[in-house]
């Protein structure tokens, strides 16, 4: 077909109606010309018109015959279509109820499945932001046997834990892994903070420490500048600094003489060499809604590579192009065990671990995370059932259409393409709303979502999920469109035109339709189970008694570097200051310090009873003002607590918790008792307080030993948590705790300032989102289930009205007919129900590891999750079976 | 029924083109009549089939029509040939030729 001829047909598209009429007139002429003719021929008048019509043939099939010729041959096929679609829009129209309904259950259905996979697309399947992601790999070590006695101030180890035996990687160790071949890189990590001054006010700010090779392990190129020199990263190196593209941005307005400047961070002057380019993440920036924005070399002292048993850093690996994770890790494997043998005191029971970095960043919310897509999953499967037995319902109401349609003459392929397309519309329509839905709900999960969820902040949709979607659609609208369509062409018109004129369901279709809405029953319950399995673990998680009262409390970080405050007596002096003026300030009811706080980390330590020298015990240690106590509200069991005059230079002595007493000592009385931790001097127990759970709701409770702040010779770790306890709310003392600091000194900045409720609170926040989200489902589903039983129900009283109008008519009582209707659906009620709770105990088995002192056969939450859903199937049972029972006998015999 | 012969296909595009070949622009009526004059009323048609031959020539872009006035001043699409219809018309007739001569041939040899 050549250019010009498609020129002319597009052309001819706009003025098809005015080429109609032309051909019209050109007709017309000819027409009435050749009757002249024939006239002059010697034809009677009227006969020489009936002749020229006869001699032209039909003018009709010629006219179409023209029309024909400028068609696009593929557009009459579209064009057909959309002549059926809009058939079908209409026929859809004209039943709102049942459109609605229809549309509703699929824009759920999609719009929650959407939303989800584009949360799990974003946080788990995504790749990494770097080159070749899948080299890219995380390399732990693991404890196989006990704890070994170690600093630990990550206090975030909440909901769904990691492995318990898993530890970052000593230093020491790493060379001995770079030697693996199976990397082309190995490069550490390890969180830093610091605080910025000479830039506007002091700032406390997140960095990470890094090995020199962690830019090329990642394969970045900084924008500006370079990454570090081997030499830059060692102990007493120069101080050099790399800064994120926002640090040069906000903080240095982009300016271009960066390399030529220096930054003061924790009082020391760092040279910058680099900037990152902008939207660069390092994988932990991934994993935090905390913003990094420098780093430093990370520079390991001596005698930190001189102590294999010391475990401090986080190391990402690169394998060589071509290697596979198992050869990497029986190559490691070796590795291990000869450094085992070679250093049995600290290595022989540590294992080396890899995983795919990506896998690794989201290991705490995997589990999770594909719960709720199996969650979503089972919507979409109720979405469909729903959608079956509406078409199915629809089909059979439409059953005499059909067969009229066939009596007149159309052919069972027709009408089976009638319904196709009319399906297809539906999940069309279906599709568009779900997707609208779906964004909102990603919207609404994301703002849900708890930000400890890697890459949270990068959900998005994308043309995948939109594809999902829509095949989705398509197939259901193909696969729940064909059941009604066969039915529909399996219409036999005699009969069907025979009976009234609406036309009863044959038996296997009512029973196709309770099968249905018993499966809706069965899944819905599943999810309710596992929904009240979540709701119950949150209530117990909830109502865990912490041991302390974190109301009212406001906690905030003072990291005092090491360059202005050398020694501990400098910080423990800035520390007492603080505590004095701010025990002061109005509205404060007293106040605290410690090296950390509940729920912000902690520090544990190995100690000998002088009882029992033999055993090694592992207690949480804390250095503790004696006003931390009281603002914390940790009661006294007997003994006395600290007191101010537990100095430097009087006797040392320490406050235990009960937990202590119970598990070191068997319950003996502890005050008056020695220990000693390794060659440190002896401390006397001289109270005993009660036991707190330090982690969170979720956590143990540990045996504690609480030592006095102002003894600083007993402690290693840095003063670096002061509480407040408000007398009314603690956020308004924020603005002047932070003076008192500056007033002492100026550089000095406040971290981490958080009101312990709050810390509580986040951190449940996964186990509130988890809940939140089923629950939820939940309800969608109950929801879908309902308007399944409601919809199948009010077919069948519609179907039956004219026998429940003559059971009326003999006298039966409405009650009588009420539980008439309501027992046909109980039937399907309880075999669902039956259904389902065999497969909640098969699928709530994989919700475990997410509950809280609730076992996964709760008889508390299975009995709720069905007397709800007992209770909503008759309610929405309720209402077509009320309907029957008010049947008017006359109208509904005079309807027949 | 008058007995009547099937036009083969292509054949009354190329009966158009013909009459439109020579003289002035025709309208639908006279062309008909030019044909069943030329054809001496063996390849009768069925009128109506005309008109969509003249819509298949109008989107090949072998003839044009312009609205004019007939003598009787009736408003009629007048019809010619476009100078791509005239070589068409060649093609058409030198195809033809080649076709009959080498049928000729074969009935020559029987």
């Amino acid at each position: 077909m050549s250019f010009n001829e498609w020129k002319r047909r597009i052309a001819g598209i706009f003025s098809r109606g005015e080429a109609a009429r032309q051909l019209e007139d050109e007709i017309r002429l000819h027409l009435e010309l050749r009757a002249r003719k024939l006239r002059q021929e010697g034809f009677a008048a009227d006969e020489a018109q009936y002749a020229a019509q006869r001699r032209f043939g039909n003018r009709l099939a010629a006219a179409e015959a023209s029309a024909q010729i400028w068609q696009i041959s593929q557009w009459r096929a579209i064009e057909r279509l959309l002549v059926d679609f809009r058939q079908a829009f209409r026929s859809l129209r004209k039943a709102p109820g049942f459109t609605a309904v229809s549309l509703l259950t699929l824009a759920l259905g999609l719009g929650m499945n959407v939303a989800v996979f584009s949360l799990v697309d974003a946080v788990m399947l995504r790749s990494l932001p770097y080159e070749d992601p899948d080299q890219l790999v995380s390399l732990w070590e693991e404890n196989t046997k006990q704890q070994p006695a170690q600093f630990s101030n990550s206090g975030t180890a909440f909901g769904a834990a990691a492995p318990a035996q898993r530890t970052p990687v000593s230093p020491a160790n790493l060379a001995d892994y770079a030697g693996c071949g199976a990397f082309s890189g190995l490069a550490s990590q390890d969180g830093a903070s610091k605080s910025l001054t000479g830039l506007g006010t002091p700032e406390q700010l997140t960095g990470e420490e890094v090995s020199a090779n962690f830019f090329d392990v990642l394969r970045v190129k900084p924008a500006l500048g370079r990454t570090f020199f081997p030499e830059e990263d060692r102990d007493g190196a120069p101080k050099v600094v790399i800064l994120t593209e926002y640090f040069w941005r906000s903080r240095m307005g982009s300016g271009t003489d960066v390399l030529m400047r220096s930054v003061t961070l924790d009082a020391q002057e760092y040279q910058i060499v680099g900037v990152l380019p902008a939207g660069f993440q390092s994988p932990n920036q991934l994993t935090t809604p905390d913003r990094v924005e420098f780093y430093v070399p990370i520079a390991y002292p001596q005698e930190l590579l001189a102590n294999r048993g010391d475990h401090e850093v986080n190391v990402i690996a690169r394998l060589r192009p071509g290697m596979r994770m198992n050869q990497a890790q029986a190559d490691l494997n070796v590795i291990s065990a000869n450094l085992g043998k070679q250093f049995p005191a600290t290595n022989r029971n540590i294992r080396t671990a890899i995983a795919p970095l990506r896998d690794d960043l989201v290991r705490n919310v995997r589990q999770a995370l594909w719960i709720l897509l199996g969650a979503s999953a089972l919507i979409v499967l109720i979405a469909c059932v729903n959608l079956a037995n509406l078409m199915l319902v629809r089909a059979t109401r439409r059953q005499h259409e059909s067969s009229v349609r066939m009596a007149l003459g159309a052919a069972r392929s027709s009408l089976v393409r009638y319904f196709l397309i009319e399906s297809l519309a539906l999940a069309g329509g279906g599709c568009v709303a779900g997707l609208a839905l779906g964004f909102v709900f990603m919207r609404l999960l994301v703002w849900l979502a708890p930000q400890s969820i890697p890459r949270i902040q990068n959900v998005t949709m994308d043309w995948q999920v939109f594809a999902a979607a829509a095949a989705v659609a398509l197939l259901t609208g193909l696969v729940f469109g064909a059941a009604p369509a066969w039915q529909s062409s399996q219409a036999k018109p005699a009969e069907a035109l025979k009976t009234a004129s609406r036309g009863t369901a044959a038996p296997a279709q009512a029973r196709w339709r309770s099968v249905l809405t018993a499966a809706e029953i069965a899944l819905s319950l599943i999810l309710l189970v596992g929904a009240g399995l979540l709701f119950h673990s949150f209530v117990r998680v909830s109502g865990m008694d912490l041991g302390f009262q974190p109301e009212r409390v406001l906690a905030l970080g003072v990291n005092l570097p090491q360059q202005r405050y050398p020694n501990a007596d400098r910080r423990l002096a800035f520390f007492e200051e603080l505590e004095r003026r701010v025990t002061s300030l109005p509205g404060v009811e007293s106040a605290g310090f410690a090296n950390r706080l509940p729920l912000r980390g902690g520090w544990s330590s190995g100690i000998r009873l002088e009882a029992s020298p033999d055993v090694l015990r592992t207690p949480g240690c804390q250095a503790v003002s004696p006003g931390y106590f009281e603002t914390l509200g940790i009661g006294l069991q007997h003994g006395r607590l600290l007191v101010a005059s537990d100095r430097h230079g009087q006797p040392n002595v320490a406050v235990v918790n009960q937990a202590f007493a119970r598990q070191y000592l068997t319950g003996a009385d502890p005050i008056g008792r020695r220990f000693q931790r390794s060659q440190q001097p002896w401390v006397t127990i001289v109270g005993v307080v009660n036991d707190i759970r330090r982690s969170g709701k979720t956590g143990e409770i540990n045996p504690q030993v609480y030592l006095p702040a102002a003894q600083t010779e007993l402690y290693p770790v840095h003063l670096a948590d002061f509480a407040v306890r408000a007398r009314t709310e603690p956020r308004q003392l924020v603005n002047a705790v932070q003076h008192e600091v500056w007033s002492i000194d100026k550089d000095q900045p406040v971290t981490n300032v958080r009101t312990l409720d709050e810390i509580i609170s986040r951190s449940i926040d996964e186990r509130r989102f988890e809940m939140v989200l089923l629950i939820a489902f939940a309800a969608i589903a109950v929801l879908l289930a309902m308007i399944g039983i409601f919809g199948v129900l009010s077919y069948i009283v519609s179907q039956r009205i004219g026998e429940l109008g003559i059971r009326v008519a003999l006298g039966a009582s409405s009650g009588r007919i009420l539980s008439l209707v309501l027992r046909q659906a109980g039937g399907w009620i309880f075999i669902g129900i039956a259904a389902g709770l065999g497969g909640a105990f098969a699928l709530t088995r994989y919700l475990q590891s997410l509950l809280f002192g609730v076992q996964q056969i709760d008889p508390w939450t299975y009995g709720a999750a069905v007397a709800v859903l007992l209770a909503v199937s008759l309610a929405a049972a309720m209402i077509p079976a009320r309907r029957g029972a008010r049947v008017d006998p006359v109208r509904a015999l005079r309807y027949e | 029924m008058r007995e009547r012969d099937e036009i083969p296909p292509g054949t009354l595009e190329m009966l158009i083109l013909t009459t439109l070949a020579s003289g002035p622009a025709k309208h639908g009526f006279e062309i008909a009549e030019s044909i069943l004059s030329i054809s001496d009323d063996v390849l009768q048609v069925e009128e109506g089939s005309l008109y969509p031959a003249l819509q298949r020539l109008l989107l090949k872009g072998w003839i044009c029509g312009d609205w004019g006035k007939t003598e009787e001043n009736r408003r009629a699409r007048f019809y010619r040939l476009t100078p791509e219809g005239r070589k068409q018309l060649e093609r058409e007739v030198e195809r033809y030729q080649r076709v009959a001569q080498a049928i000729a041939r074969v009935l020559a040899s029987a």
